[in-house]
Parts: C-alpha cells; sequence; structure tokens
C-alpha cells in the first residue's frame, strides 16, 4: 500500500452511508504504522494539504489560535518537520527516536451524509524510545475524515494527551 | 559581609566561602557549580532565597479570592489576591501540622481551607478558624497569634504588574535591583496601546534534564543558534523557499525560524549589555524579532495612545532575550516570558508564559502565540535541540578528563563598563557568562 488506506468497495466520489467502522480502525491502524515504520511522506499524504494537525497544551482546550499548543501544524509547517527529520544536524534525533502506536476504542461519532465528512474518536498510547529512555504518551484521537477521490484524507487531526498540561520532556515523534 | 544562613545550614555544607569563590575564575568555571547537589542546595539558599523571584503577574489574580499556587525555588507558595485589593504572597503550608493548603495550580476561594483537619485561613494568611478551637485554650497556638497564621514571605513587590518575591528581609527594593532590565519591563507594557498587560493562552511547562543555569545561560548566547538550530531554521528556508509563491504573504512562521540561521556578524553586532544584579540583554537596536512584518491596524493604535514619536520609539527597541537573574527571561516583541523553576541540580522545568497586549490587534497576541508554539513548546523543532545541547553539557560534565573547569574566554578583557557597572561588549562574547557567574559568586558568599 504506498498511499493512504484504500477502501476496497467504494469508489464514488461521495459516501451517502457512514462506512464500515472495521474500515475506519484500518485506517487508523495504517496511520499509526507509517508514523512509527517513519514513512513521512506516505503519512503527510493522507493529509489534506491544509489539514491541521493539533496537539493542545490544556485539555479542553477551545482553539489554537489564542492559546499555546504543542504542535499546531498544517501542511507547511509539516513539510519542515518532515524534511528536518532527515538533516544531518538535528541533534536531538541523534539518536533516533522510535515509537509504537496502539489505537483502540474506535468510535464513528459522526457522519455527515450531504458531505461525506466522518468524525472519528479513538485512544491511543504511544511509546517513545530514545537513548535509553522510554516514555509512555496517551490520549485521545480525533480525526476528521472526508472521502476524496476513492479514499479518506484526514481534513483535521487533534491529540488530546492525557497529560498535556504536565512538565514533560521532549516529544520528537508525531503523536 | 553579613554571615550565610542558619547555622545548620553551614554545617551542612562542605563548601567554605573562600572554595565557592575559588570555583569562579576570571576566565572560567568550575563544572561543580553544575553537577554538585550540594552547591544546588546552597544556591538555593542563597540565590533563590535572596534575590527576587519572579513569582507571577496580577492579572492572573484580578479578584479577591483568586489564587495562583507556584513555587521559589523549591519553596512552594501560592499568590492571592486578599480582600483589601493587594497582592499576598504565602507560603503554600497549614500553620497547625504542616499540609500544603492549596492543592491545584489556581482559582477562587474567598477562604483558604487545610484539607487536613480543616483549618480555615484568610486569602492573606490570617487564621480565621480551627474546628473545635476551645481545645487551644492557654496552649500558645490560634487566631490572634502571628505564628498561627500560613506564613507571607518576606518581601513582595510588583513591577507593573509583575509580581516579585524574595525570602530575604533584607536586600535591594526591586527597582534598584531590576537596574537596566526594568527597561524591558517597561518596553513590554508600553507595547500595549493602554499600558497593560495580562497573562493569556496558557503556559507550557517543559522539563529539561539538566542545570537551571544552562538555560538562564542559553538565552544570551548569540554563537549557538546557527549551529544548534540550523536542521529547524535553514530547513524551513529550503520548505518555504520551495513551496512559497513569489506574491505569496510571507507567513509568520519563516519571519520567526529564518533569523536563528543568520550569520555570526549579525549576532556579534546584535551586542550585549549586562547591568548589576546579573541581569543582561542581547539586542537593543535590532534583533532576531525587529524584521516581523507589521501588524495590521497595531502601529495606529499606538500612534492615538503614545503619538507619532513616542510610538516609533516604542517599537524600536529591539531587545532579544532579556535575563532577569536568576528567575527568568523576556521578550518584548513576543510579550512573552520563560519562567525558570529550579528542581534539582539536573532537573528544570522552564515555563512559557504569553501576554496579552490590552488594545493592541488580536494578531499581535496570536503571533506571540504562534512564536511559543515554534519555539518553547518540548513538541517543535527548536526546543529540542535546545534540551539536546544541555543534555550533553550535563553528561559531558561528568567526564573526568582531568580539565575541571568550563571555559568563558571568547572577548576576555574587552568588556567596555560605564560607570554605574553597566557592560557592553560583542552579542557573542562570553561576558553575559562571566558576568552571570560573578554575580552568582557574590551571592554564594553574601555580598549581595
Amino acid at each position: 500500500m504506498k498511499t493512504g488506506f484504500v477502501p476496497e468497495q467504494d469508489s464514488t466520489l461521495m459516501r451517502t452511508s457512514p462506512p464500515d467502522l472495521r474500515m475506519l480502525e484500518q485506517f487508523l491502524f495504517h496511520e499509526a504504522r507509517l508514523i512509527d515504520e517513519q514513512r513521512w511522506e506516505e503519512w503527510n499524504d493522507m493529509y489534506l494539504e491544509d489539514a491541521e494537525y493539533w496537539v493542545p497544551a490544556t485539555p479542553g482546550q477551545p482553539d489554537p489560535k489564542n492559546h499555546v499548543s504543542l504542535i499546531y501544524e498544517t501542511g507547511l509547517l509539516r513539510a519542515v518537520r518532515i524534511k528536518r527529520y532527515k538533516h544531518p544536524n538535528a541533534f536531538s534525533l541523534q539518536p533516533k527516536p522510535r515509537s509504537v502506536h496502539l489505537v483502540s476504542n474506535v468510535i464513528l461519532n459522526s457522519f455527515d451524509e450531504t458531505t461525506g465528512e466522518c468524525l472519528v474518536t479513538s485512544r491511543f498510547i504511544m511509546l517513545q524510545y530514545r537513548r535509553e529512555k522510554q516514555e509512555l504518551f496517551a490520549g485521545t484521537y480525533t480525526h476528521r475524515l472526508i472521502f476524496k477521490g476513492n479514499e479518506f484524507k484526514i481534513a483535521a487531526k487533534r491529540v488530546d494527551l492525557l497529560n498535556c498540561d504536565a512538565p514533560l520532556e521532549n516529544i520528537l515523534i508525531y503523536l | 559581609m553579613q554571615k550565610t544562613g542558619t547555622a545548620e545550614e553551614q554545617k551542612m555544607s562542605h563548601y567554605s566561602n573562600d572554595q565557592l569563590a575559588g570555583f569562579i575564575k576570571a576566565d572560567c568555571v568550575h563544572k561543580k557549580v553544575y553537577t554538585d547537589p550540594e552547591i544546588f542546595d546552597l544556591e538555593m539558599e542563597r540565590i533563590w532565597g535572596r534575590a527576587w523571584i519572579y513569582v507571577g503577574h496580577d492579572s492572573q489574580v484580578k479578584q479577591p479570592g483568586d489564587y495562583f499556587a507556584t513555587s521559589i525555588g523549591r519553596q512552594p507558595v501560592v499568590m492571592t489576591r486578599h480582600k483589601d485589593g493587594k497582592v499576598y504572597v504565602l507560603f503554600n503550608r497549614c500553620s497547625h501540622k504542616g499540609a500544603q493548603v492549596v492543592g491545584d495550580s489556581c482559582g477562587n476561594m474567598q477562604q483558604l481551607r487545610c484539607s487536613y483537619h480543616g483549618y480555615v485561613f484568610d486569602t492573606d494568611g490570617t487564621l480565621l478558624h480551627i474546628p473545635r478551637e476551645e481545645g487551644y485554650r492557654g496552649a500558645g497556638f490560634g487566631k490572634g497569634n502571628p505564628e498561627s497564621n500560613m506564613q507571607q514571605v518576606a518581601r513582595v513587590e510588583s513591577y507593573h504588574g509583575l509580581v516579585f518575591a524574595s525570602l530575604a528581609q533584607d536586600g535591594p527594593d526591586l527597582k534598584t535591583w531590576l537596574s537596566g532590565a526594568a527597561v524591558s519591563i517597561d518596553n513590554l507594557v508600553e507595547r500595549s496601546p493602554e499600558g497593560r498587560i495580562e497573562i493569556a493562552g496558557g503556559c507550557f511547562r517543559y522539563l529539561h534534564d539538566s542545570n537551571w543555569k544552562m538555560f538562564v545561560e542559553n538565552l544570551n548566547d548569540a554563537m549557538h543558534p546557527m549551529v544548534v538550530h540550523q536542521s529547524s531554521s535553514g530547513t524551513a528556508k529550503r520548505v518555504f523557499d520551495e513551496r512559497l509563491k513569489e506574491n505569496d504573504p510571507v507567513p509568520f512562521e519563516l519571519e520567526m525560524l529564518a533569523p536563528f540561521t543568520n550569520n555570526y556578524e549579525f549576532f556579534e553586532k546584535m551586542g550585549l549589555t549586562a547591568w548589576n544584579y546579573g541581569h543582561s540583554v542581547t539586542g537593543g537596536k535590532f534583533s532576531i524579532h525587529s524584521a516581523y512584518s507589521p501588524i495590521p491596524g497595531y502601529m495606529d493604535a499606538l500612534i492615538d495612545k503614545y503619538g507619532e514619536q513616542k510610538a516609533r520609539e516604542i517599537l524600536a527597541v529591539n531587545r532579544h532575550n532579556t535575563v532577569v537573574y536568576p528567575s527568568f527571561t523576556l521578550k518584548g516583541a513576543i510579550t512573552s516570558i520563560r519562567v525558570v523553576k529550579p528542581v534539582a541540580v539536573d532537573k528544570t522545568v522552564i515555563e512559557s508564559w504569553v501576554f496579552r497586549q490590552v488594545g493592541a490587534p488580536d494578531e499581535l497576541f496570536q503571533r506571540s502565540i504562534t512564536y511559543c508554539n515554534l519555539i518553547n513548546s518540548h513538541a517543535n523543532l527548536v526546543g529540542p535541540d535546545d534540551y539536546e545541547a544541555y543534555h550533553r553539557l550535563q553528561h559531558g560534565l561528568q567526564i573526568r578528563d582531568g580539565n575541571e573547569w568550563v571555559s568563558q574566554h571568547r572577548y576576555l578583557g574587552k568588556d567596555e563598563v560605564d560607570e554605574d557597572g553597566t557592560k557592553h561588549s560583542a552579542g557573542t562574547s562570553d561576558m553575559v557568562f562571566r558576568h552571570q557567574f560573578k554575580t552568582w559568586k557574590d551571592y554564594m558568599v553574601s555580598t549581595l
């Protein structure tokens, strides 16, 4: 599979019925795998160019513009981060961090029949390992997915870390 | 020279004042100042227990009963707004058994009630109520006895709403102590068209596995950005070059990231100034923040308030990072501060807070938010590379290769010193480190 998860049964431009939950799960698992395998370009292809990737710094944070966020990126900044992963002098990435993401409790929260847009929530655990230190992060994903061409694209992803407001060390890999 | 610390503390310390002074030379410092837990303990008493330490901003406690729990060095304190309108800073300790009274970080309570035995204190610390108070009759504890109150810290003063506390009874007043750093705070506040700032937009709490002084030094270290931040700033320039079309507006993000890889000459010419009590600033006439695009409506709002000439003067103050030694650093153009919370000799939390310039366009505040996301968050592309530098320092200094000293030789002997003690140098000079450690020594052997 090269880009994004391609749903098998449907190639129409717009969905009119809610997608199968298993299909959504596979999509999220695929995203997690691309991160863990650091296949960054393929991962970024799962997103629309202007999609927001957002990690709030406060539980329940209402907006990314008037409040600090651990990460708030659209296409341009994602491209910078992805390119930097390969930079020979990105010292905080030497040695290279590794990760394992587990995604569970997937729920289709809403489906918009007119736009085909899905709001999917799930829980995750992410283990980050670098230089003899393993750290545990956990929280909730909220994906806004749209069906475009014959595949889902991520229109927005919000990551609510359980301890987003705690004193934390580096988060080096996408959550 | 006043005597240092308590008898107990003197007994605890293996270091005489002469030994401590000997760790600081004109051109280098002993590595133990970063690595020895005993020296860290002494710093908490003699620097963090004496200097004016930033506690919070009074906009965090606007209404009577508002409180903000924080720390001074390792001492948990709570800043409150009392019904007399004044801001108090109390040790967060019940006078009875010693439990911390306030358990969360902020909120509003008309009275502070201990969660253990229900002793109740007013927001200025006064003991108001003890359950079954008659049990204390004639016992020397209870209402009216100052020792039974939650204790106020020795001194509290504020400057433009920035609340400082000192745990020492004696010492210079805040304004004297701030010396030239006060101008940075003046400028931060003047950048508001109403002359008023307030904390807004949350906070980062970035945990570091390194000594607090490494962060404080780094904020005026103009030799590191082009090396440490090459991978983020350099990559940002390339990606934006590739992707932006000719007439696209330059995004905030590029304006912020690009100057980190300006050349050495830029940082050299940015200049460095240091004042009494360890404070310092990089920049002044220009800095890495001075080429940002103007924010629509902002200049007009400043002119309305101050007139054109004064408005231009305000924005011409292009200080980069001001270090208010030892407890925080400040950026005027980014309207934010980073507060230093030493935890252990090799553990430090850096909190980033943003100020809203009351009366300024929202875009100014949002630009500061974006800057903090990009530079100060622990999940961004800039902070972790600074963290990495501090980590490698903390670990490299454990190496016993026969060199016990940390170099501070750059531009040695080239400082220009004014009559009042203010020092000037090239932006890339080690002058600021020599200056900080001269202050460190003065605190540690009790001449400050």
